[in-house]
């Protein structure tokens, strides 16, 4: 009999996880084949790069070794280009044909830069691929100035960077606040103020119109306000998913691709998971697309396991981010901007320091913190309240006595039993392995 | 697989785990780094000790995107710090807040179970944390929830 | 550049000016560490340098001294340690009185090995300690609240809970200047001596919040440090002289000391347990079983010493104190004839609450009864109140009109002394007290002379030197005839010394209860020092001279160091009825005075003696020229 034959397209977070899996349980039964336009790296790590407390050999999470350890077939710079699902064959931009069993399409997203004049000019970058990084950190020299256009989650992940380049840093956003889809106003200001007292300059509300040159430098023009000048354009404004080549296809995309529980598309034996993949969101129990370190890793867990032929049902991924600036940590979880929530929240401004909770009765289901990375006694209810988001726990009493102690959610979460729910918690039905311990046989 | 047992009735709050965790973590006595930590369950009393469970699941290494986080041979999951990036995404995704982040090494730093002699255990001068062949549990739920019952009275 | 200090130590003095509303360190150096060490050594080094004798104890240039010392925040057991130096109150003199609790550890900690407060704040303020964070901040949320209200509202304030903050306030007391306020701290540790929270009231100081800090403290020897720690622990838990208080802290002490006549009993009026009283409940076994535990230890500690309790029955029932230690048994309870251990146990953490010397509340309270039975103070005087023997309820309501300065409250707020003082007449007879204004800890000393002899010599509030701790180890004889004058005078000044050498490690007097050359070790590991019992002896009497020598300086002479007449009276009954101290007085103190080199007439420290200690420098202030050849010839 022929081994089964899956090939994976993408080899990202989604991918690489979705490889490892299939192999924790088929100990190398079948054929796998990766096919990826870049070598497999970690694009969460790219901002430690720039800020070069690693090296670039640190960024990539499957070099050849491991990819042979795991027997996996590598296309290796070969972009795919179509499929046709009625004969399983894959397409790739060299005209190689893959005939394939199982499919897994885990091709994550890309940068796009807002459609502004001068964008796609010399000195304006996007920072979201291993090369991209390379670019600033060619433009980056210390003392010149930098404007990031876009103040969204990934902007603030190479804030640090970029700052302890020594640059000069101005922040602008077109939304009345800062990390719109991360934080609400009252947290948003708290970060813009730690901020600003920390030589950054925040303009938000401000819409850019165009990117100049000038003498060698860029001036960037606002429809409201002052021009700003820079030596580099760091664009953040958004990203999109790399699915323009299933165009024509019969997999169903919405957002993103539409999956089951099992992460399989509408085509049996095509899965998709990662950036690309709209699965289940834990906690609204409705289609998302999360775009997210963790959901990215979660799909390619439970689509490997069901490729490899167990029935893993997914429960859904839980919306979450962590980012710190300048020694200010802000993380966010589930539905933390539900308008049908209760919410409760608490802010100390001096500190600073601001939590919200969101409550469906007496559950928490979203919750937002905010506070000095150094305020150690606080680090502990950071994944407390992912616990008590994740749990779903009921905290009964609890729930009037955390209105009046925001502060102090570590005796509710042990005290209701949370830990109790979650030990017997896992995503495949059994305890994880650490990763290098997977391998053939 | 041997597990820290705890038994919260035990525990008075003496902090002394902490030290001593701090201690082997770091070499210097310095309990912001120690990463049990101890809480009081009733106004200022019941106190308990908080670590890692060594959970199944281990959230805090499955989520790590470099594969800094391993199991060791005693079971634990632990921290290779040379490798780690300190992009803190273990300490969102632990659901028990144990994983911890040091801003002096900008890392994550965790239980590893001391490599299989726990300073805790040994430092604790009550025996409410020892080291013992059990399977992980919720240790100081129902005490909390026992003890707390006072607390919650008082705020009604 | 600040040079390299001995390990143990966190390395900076913390100051406060409370009227400049001004905070700044000083560095250690570390001759200072050495000749110092911390507690009591480096406090009294201050209170001479910086408090002459026309700064008394209610001046805002009185400096406040809360320090602890190398070994705090480490390893040993009991290391959460507090010394209290300041000039106090009832003797407007030194004081030397501790607390444990976490002050030490979440301090140093935070960087800082004492805090040194000096001034008086335009209004009420707290102070604030996370780190390099240090603020004086308005304590007016805090006003006419309680200890554990104080620190409880700081949590609050803070969002911190249990040990992530340490507070030390000296409460209600301590705002109304009650002689005797104590300064409390994490629910229930006291530093209760000469009225050390009326100077914190004084300096509109309401309490200090120490966050526990992120600093790192190191060891010498880390490793070895924590061997000498286990070599204490053991030592404390195996060797017969200290299981009991291993086991059960003081608990014993009760029924131990009633049989040795040496239970306060009534004020003095007897020694005999009254008709009726079930003694097996007042064992350390009947006590730890007549309530419901909780833990609540020291930091860093494993004695079964520190706990907290629920009241199983009473008016009170349900409620969370702190188990009595001895000295609260009999303060909150026998001194004046409460013989209820469910009442005397929440009278205690009343007054801790109150924050009051237990032991002068005892005093107080046995006064006021036996003042009212026998109509030297009537009800009226008492603003309508009627106490009797045992009445803690009643009790209770006259400790809030202290507190307050209400009515008759405010004359008791002024101590035992002052108040028989004031009423004269026969009620003057009946106080118990030393006439330095010393406060007598909570045993009958008149069977326990050895006590006696050292609370009116004492220069530090209370006694200097306590029960002897292994004296063989001080070339004394192991046991002694309790009333064998000669005896006692030779053991209490032969054993000077090493009080003041625990007091200045930061720890627990409790956990110091093992041999000094395991002190020793540890301290040399923590610090690399070789420190040697012969030092840390030599440490500790240069230390209680330099006390003696500012109290000289205050004018506290040796006329006063006598009992006041019930303080020295003869037992009427009980095992130790018709000892008379009285009639071996200036014997004991003939005898005490050579064995510790203090000329018998000035009370100085001769000169001989500050030259063998190492105070050759402070000769000159004590002594003229002329007096200083004559004296001691
Ligand atoms: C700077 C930065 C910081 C981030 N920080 C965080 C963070 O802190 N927390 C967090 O949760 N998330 C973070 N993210 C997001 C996170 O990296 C992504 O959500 C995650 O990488 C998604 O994984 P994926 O496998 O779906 O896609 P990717 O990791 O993007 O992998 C997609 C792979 O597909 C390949 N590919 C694409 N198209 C094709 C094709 N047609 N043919 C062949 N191969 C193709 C790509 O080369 C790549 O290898 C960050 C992202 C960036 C850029
Ligand atoms: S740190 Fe948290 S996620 Fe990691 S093993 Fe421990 S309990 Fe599990
Ligand atoms: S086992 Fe070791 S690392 Fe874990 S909590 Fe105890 S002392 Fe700390
Ligand atoms: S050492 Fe033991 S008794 Fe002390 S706080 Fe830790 S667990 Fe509790």
């Amino acid at each position: 009999m022929a081994r089964t034959r899956h090939v994976i397209v993408g080899g990202g977070t989604a991918g690489m996880n979705a490889i490892s899996t299939i192999r924790r349980y088929d100990r190398g039964a079948s054929e796998i084949i990766l096919v990826a336009d870049e070598r497999p790296y970690s694009r969460m790590v790219l901002p430690y790069y720039l800020k070069g407390s690693i090296s670039e050999s640190h960024v990539f999470t499957a070099p050849p070794t491991r990819l042979r350890t795991l027997d996996v077939e590598p296309f290796i710079g070969r972009r795919a280009v179509g499929v046709d699902t009625q004969i399983n064959t894959l397409m790739l931009d060299d005209g190689t044909e893959l005939p394939y069993d199982n499919l897994l399409i885990a091709t994550g997203s890309s940068a796009v830069r807002a459609p502004v004049a001068g964008a796609d000019g010399s000195g304006v970058h996007s920072f979201w691929t291993l090369e991209q990084a390379q670019g600033v950190i060619r433009g980056i020299t210390p003392g010149c100035s930098v404007v990031l256009v876009g103040a969204g989650f990934i902007a603030f992940t190479i804030l640090n960077s970029i700052l302890a380049l020594n640059a000069q840093l101005t922040v602008v956003e077109i939304a009345p606040q800062i990390l719109p889809r991360m934080i609400d106003a009252t947290g948003a200001d708290v970060v813009t103020r730690w901020l600003q007292e920390r030589g950054v300059t925040v303009r938000t509300g401000v819409q850019l119109n165009a990117i100049e040159d000038a003498d060698g430098r860029k001036r960037l023009r606002f429809r409201q306000g002052e021009d700003v000048m820079a030596d580099q354009v760091i664009m953040a404004t958004g990203i999109r998913t790399n699915l323009d080549w299933l165009e024509g296809s019969d997999i169903t995309i919405n957002r993103g691709i539409v999956v089951d529980a099992h992460m399989r598309s509408n085509v049996p034996n095509v899965y998709a998971a990662g950036d690309v993949a709209e699965g289940r969101d834990a906690v609204t129990g409705e289609a998302a697309l999360h775009a997210i370190e963790p959901t990215a890793m979660e799909h390619g867990r439970i689509a490997g396991a069901n490729m490899a032929g167990q029935s893993q049902t997914y429960r859904g991924s839980l919306l979450m981010n962590i980012v710190e600036v300048l020694g200010l940590e802000i993380a966010s979880f589930g539905a933390w901007d539900d308008a049908d929530a209760e919410v409760m929240s608490a802010l100390r401004p001096e500190r600073p320091a601001y939590r919200k909770l969101l409550w469906h009765d007496d559950r928490i289901t979203g919750a937002m913190i905010l506070g000095p990375a150094r305020d150690i006694w606080a680090t502990n209810d950071v994944g407390i309240l992912k616990g008590l988001v994740q749990s779903g726990v009921s905290l009964r009493d609890w729930k009037s006595y955390l209105r009046g102690n925001l502060f102090d959610v570590k005796r509710a979460f042990i005290a209701a039993g949370a830990t109790g729910r979650l030990l017997p918690q896992t995503v495949l039905g059994r305890p994880s392995v650490a990763a290098e311990s997977v391998a053939v046989q | 697989m041997k597990v820290l047992r705890i038994t919260p009735q035990r525990c008075t709050g003496c902090m002394r785990c902490e030290i001593a965790c701090s201690y082997e973590q770091s070499g210097v006595f310095q309990p912001a780094k120690s990463v049990i930590r101890i809480s009081p369950f009733e106004a200022h009393t019941s106190y308990a000790p908080y670590t890692c469970t060594q959970c199944d699941e281990a959230w805090c290494m499955v989520a790590c995107p470099v594969n800094a986080i391993t199991i060791s041979p005693v079971g634990a999951k632990i921290i290779l710090n040379d490798l780690c990036v300190g992009c803190k995404l273990c300490t969102i995704a632990c659901p028990y807040g144990t994983m911890f982040y040091d801003p002096d090494t900008a890392k994550a730093t965790k239980c590893n179970l001391c490599g299989g002699a726990p300073a805790c255990a040994t430092a604790c001068p009550t025996q409410a944390i020892e080291y013992v062949e059990a399977e992980s549990a919720d240790w100081l739920g129902s005490f909390a929830a026992e003890r707390a019952e006072t607390q919650l009275a008082q705020q009604a | 550049m600040q040079e390299e200090l001995p390990g143990g130590y966190a390395g900076k003095i913390l100051r406060v000016d409370l009227s400049q509303n001004r905070t700044w360190t000083e560095a250690w150096t570390a001759e200072m560490c050495r000749t110092c060490i911390g507690g009591v050594g480096l406090g009294i080094k201050i209170l001479w340098d910086e408090v002459p004798a026309e700064v008394s104890w209610d001046h805002e240039d009185n400096r406040l001294v809360l320090a602890t010392g190398p070994l705090a925040g480490l390893p040993a057991w009991g290391t959460g340690g507090l010394t209290v130096v300041t000039r106090g109150a009832l003797t407007n003199g030194a004081t030397n009185t501790q607390a444990n609790g976490f002050f030490g550890a979440n301090l140093k900690y935070s960087g800082y090995d004492a805090i040194v407060l000096q001034g008086r704040a335009p209004e009420w303020v707290y102070l604030y300690i996370h780190d390099d964070t240090v603020e004086l901040r308005d304590a007016s949320a805090l006003l006419g609240k309680d200890t554990w209200e104080t620190q409880e509202t700081l949590e609050q304030m803070l969002d911190l809970t249990g040990h992530q903050l340490s507070v030390y306030t000296s409460g209600l007391a301590g705002e109304n200047q009650v002689r005797f306020a104590a300064i409390h701290g994490d629910y229930g540790h006291v530093a209760s001596k000469n009225g050390c929270g009326a100077v914190m009231g004084n300096k509109r100081l309401k309490a200090v919040a120490i966050v526990r800090g992120s600093k790192a403290l190191r060891a010498a020897d880390p490793r070895g440090l924590w061997m000498a720690a286990q070599e204490i622990a053991e030592d404390l838990q195996y060797d017969p002289s200290t299981r009991s208080l291993y086991e059960y802290g003081t608990l014993p002490g009760v029924s131990g000391l009633s049989r040795l006549g040496a239970l306060p009993i009534k004020n003095y009026t007897t020694n005999v347990v009254p008709e009726g009283v079930d003694m097996s409940q007042w064992t350390a076994q009947g006590l730890r079983e007549g309530f419901d535990h909780r833990g609540h230890q020291c930091n860093s500690c494993g004695m079964h010493h520190c706990h907290a309790q629920v009241l199983p029955s009473g008016p009170h029932q349900g409620a969370i104190v702190d188990e009595p230690e001895y000295e609260g048994w009999s303060g909150a309870g026998w001194a004046f004839g409460c013989t209820d251990p469910v009442a005397t146990s929440w009278l205690n953490t009343q007054v801790d609450r109150a924050c009051v010397d237990v032991n002068e509340f005892g005093w107080l309270m046995g006064w006021v009864v036996e003042c009212q039975e026998k109509g030297y103070v009537t009800k009226e005087q008492l603003g309508g109140l009627t106490i009797t023997w045992g009445d803690a309820e009643a009790a209770n309501a006259l400790l809030q009109m202290i507190i307050r300065r209400e009515g008759f409250g405010d004359v008791l707020a002024e101590g035992v002394k002052r108040a028989s003082e004031t009423v004269g007449g026969p009620a003057a007879e009946c106080a118990i007290y030393a006439m330095t204004g010393n406060t007598p800890r909570g045993h009958d000393h008149r069977a326990r002379w050895e006590e006696m002899l050292d609370t009116c010599t004492g220069s530090g509030g209370t006694l200097d030197s306590g029960p002897p701790v292994l004296p063989t180890e001080m070339g004394q004889p192991a046991r002694i005839n309790p009333f064998d004058p000669d005896a006692v005078a030779r053991m209490v000044g032969g054993t000077r010394g090493r009080r003041q050498f625990e007091d200045s490690l930061g720890t627990c007097i409790f956990t110091t209860r093992t041999l000094l050359s395991i002190l020793c070790r540890t301290l040399s590991a923590a610090t690399g020092w070789d420190f040697t019992k012969d030092e840390a002896l030599l440490f500790g009497r240069r230390t209680a001279a330099l006390m003696r020598a500012f109290n000289i300086r205050c004018g506290i002479t040796p006329d006063l160091e006598r009992p006041s007449k019930r303080y020295g009276s003869v037992p009427v009954d009980g095992p130790a009825q018709g000892q008379d101290i009285g009639a071996h007085w200036e014997h004991l103190l003939d005898v005490w005075y050579d064995m510790v080199g203090y000329d018998r007439q000035t009370g100085k420290p001769l000169p001989a003696t500050l030259e063998d200690l190492g105070l050759s420098h402070i000769l000159a202030d004590l002594w003229d020229a002329r007096e200083a050849t004559h004296a001691g010839t």
